[in-house]
């Protein structure tokens, strides 16, 4: 802003603008706008010390005008438990569920969808990572299993000869599927550490 | 003032600016210092500049900002029709509640 302000004023906007460095910056430039405009409106064009000094008592600290920016109601709401049965369930079937006739996983989806605990991005990571759980993880195993010696993992390299699996993409597989064991494990802890029913809308 | 008075005192201010702004509109240094002479409804004026922006936020009041010949524009208040709504139905609450307190407070201080 260009208009000339007591050194007093100045310092008091500084200490405002420093105090308010947590809000959102187009909220913090309002305030700041606003309080400059008052402290113009207060004072006459050349103040005194003493004037200048009264204005500012009179706004309060920076401190306590940025206090008063939070919402907080003056009666906290009630909280409720982070966790309830059905946050539980959600964190249990989408691993483990598809073994209970492939059914425990969708229900474990349901759970989870249903559930005001996480968020969206939450429920997504939870119903991608991994569909079906540790039983999707097992088929993949078994899959790598006969790839050994089923059609993918063999070649023929000579008349009569056929060499399976073979040293780098086997590997490789081993690796992704150890990884893909994991997957689901950690999915089921992520959402039990992130669940919240307590959180805002 | 009473700590056991200033939650109450939280409470009530935004409807003391709905009714200022019942009249007509107002600027926003305008608000701030008529509340500010009212005894003990505020202790430092610029808390009132969070609780307008919130008022705004919430729809109870709109702003219009005019320039001044005096000096920096001006952002001036007006009350909403929801805002009115609010003010309306605060009135009504706090009658019967200050009616209740005071017929209590008698009571118990029989001067």
């Amino acid at each position: 802003m260009t208009h000339a302000l007591h050194p007093l004023a100045e310092d008091y906007l500084d200490r405002l603008d420093r105090a308010a460095a947590h809000l959102p910056r187009a909220r913090r430039r309002e305030l700041a706008d606003e309080i400059e405009a008052h402290i113009l409106e207060a004072l006459s064009p050349e103040p005194s010390e003493a004037e200048v000094r009264n204005a500012l008592e009179r706004l309060g600290t920076p401190e306590e005008i940025v206090d008063a920016e939070a919402p907080g109601p003056a009666v906290p709401a009630p909280l409720r438990p982070r966790m309830t049965g059905q946050e539980w369930a959600a964190v249990v079937l989408l691993p483990l569920g598809g073994f209970l006739l492939g059914i425990g996983w969708f229900i474990g989806v349901i759970a989870l969808w249903s559930s005001r605990a996480w968020s969206t991005l939450d429920k997504v990571i939870g119903t991608l990572v991994l569909p079906g759980g540790l039983a999707t993880t097992m088929a993949l195993w078994s899959t790598y299993g006969l790839g050994e010696s089923g059609e993918s993992g063999c070649r023929e390299v000579a008349p009569g000869s056929i060499v399976c699996g073979g040293g780098g993409s086997s590997t490789v597989q081993f690796v992704l599927l150890f990884a893909v064991t994991l997957l689901p494990v950690a999915t089921a802890i992520f959402l039990a550490r992130s669940a919240d029913l307590n959180r805002p809308g | 003032m009473a700590p056991a008075l200033s939650q109450l005192r939280r409470g009530v201010l935004e409807y003391c600016v709905l009714a200022l702004l019942r009249e007509g509109e107002r600027y926003a240094f305008e608000l701030v210092t008529t509340l500010g002479e009212a005894d003990g409804m505020v202790t430092s004026e610029g808390t009132l500049y969070p609780l307008l922006s919130r008022l705004r936020k919430e729809g109870l009041v709109e702003t219009t900002w005019r320039e001044s010949t005096s000096g920096p524009p001006r952002r001036y208040y007006t009350l909403t029709a929801e805002g009115e709504a609010t003010l309306d139905a605060f009135v009504v609450e706090w009658r019967r509640f200050s009616r209740s307190v005071d017929g209590l407070l008698a009571m118990g201080n029989p001067q």
